[in-house]
């Protein structure tokens, strides 16, 4: 899991993160989390976001796009949360999240950063 | 944990010694004190909070059902025996390694779930799922079911055995 946790702290590193997970969304549990603050527990973050993914999914299948997600993007008042689906066959139904401060992170780099990261990730 | 002397152990008995009597706390099932409208709520709420739940089933550590809100065609009976199966296998496992109390207990099979939770020294609470249930959910909010269920339970009258 060396792997993870360099992902994981590489994701930190992105200017502005506040918390990193590394999550199941067939079960909602997380595989490895960095940061997060006193208010915000990740795990309940992992939990709760993992039904954005399967809705998404669902929406998708439903549509018949024959498609998948690459991101997800949500902007709340003064955070981004991002979610990034991991591609390769080692992460299948697992995802990245991270959350990023909005007044301190560059969103273009952040989401570039957090690609480049799935990427490398071999589990 | 000075529980584990009060658990069987396997050595041979003295001769023509008999183990005294073990008294159990008089069974939670079948108590009409319970509040079972209350509990109902309860119940119901944690199956509408998280979908993929079938139902809940609340049971005796005894394996006797107390109530339930299952909505398959599972038998409430079965499964409170099954929890308390669940719960003594926990159980021995805390005494064993000196883990402490049952907390919590989860089978996963190919195509479901049965989480099984302490509510109280006397109480499980058993939950049934689909494959595809949010189980990281369910573990964060059962335990909290678990308590308010044990503070309905608290303070009932025990049934005269």
């Amino acid at each position: 899991m060396g792997n993870l946790d360099v992902a994981l702290k590489n994701a930190m590193s992105i200017d502005g993160a506040i918390g990193a997970a590394l999550v199941d969304y067939t079960s909602g549990m997380t595989l490895g989390v960095a940061g997060g603050t006193g208010e915000i527990d990740l795990t309940v973050a992992a939990a709760g976001n993992t039904d954005v993914v399967r809705a998404k999914l669902r929406t998708i299948e439903m549509l018949k796009l024959d498609d998948e997600i690459e991101d997800i993007l949500i902007t709340l008042g003064s955070q981004y949360h991002l979610i990034r689906p991991l591609s390769n066959r080692t992460g299948k139904g697992l995802f990245l999240y991270l959350m990023v401060s909005k007044s301190r992170a560059n969103l273009a780099m952040a989401r570039h950063q957090l690609r480049a990261i799935e990427e490398s990730l071999e589990l | 944990m000075s529980r584990v002397d009060d658990l069987p152990r396997r050595t041979p008995a003295a001769a023509g010694t008999l183990p005294p009597a073990r008294r159990l706390p008089p069974s939670l099932a079948g108590n009409p004190t319970l509040p079972y409208p209350a509990i109902g709520r309860e119940l119901s709420a944690l199956r509408l909070q998280i979908p993929g739940v079938h139902g809940c089933v609340l049971g005796g550590v005894d394996g006797l059902l107390i109530t339930h809100n299952l909505q398959n065609e599972a038998n409430p009976d079965d499964l409170a025996a099954l929890a308390a199966t669940m719960f003594g296998l926990g159980r021995q496992v805390g005494f064993r390694l000196g883990q402490g109390d049952f907390q919590q207990s989860t089978v996963r099979n190919e195509n479901g779930y049965l989480s099984v939770y302490a509510v109280s020294r006397q109480a499980l609470l058993a939950v049934v799922g689909t494959d595809s249930i949010n189980v990281a959910r369910l573990h964060l909010h059962a335990p909290d079911t678990a308590a308010r269920l044990a503070d309905l339970l608290d303070g009932v009258t025990p049934a005269t055995p």
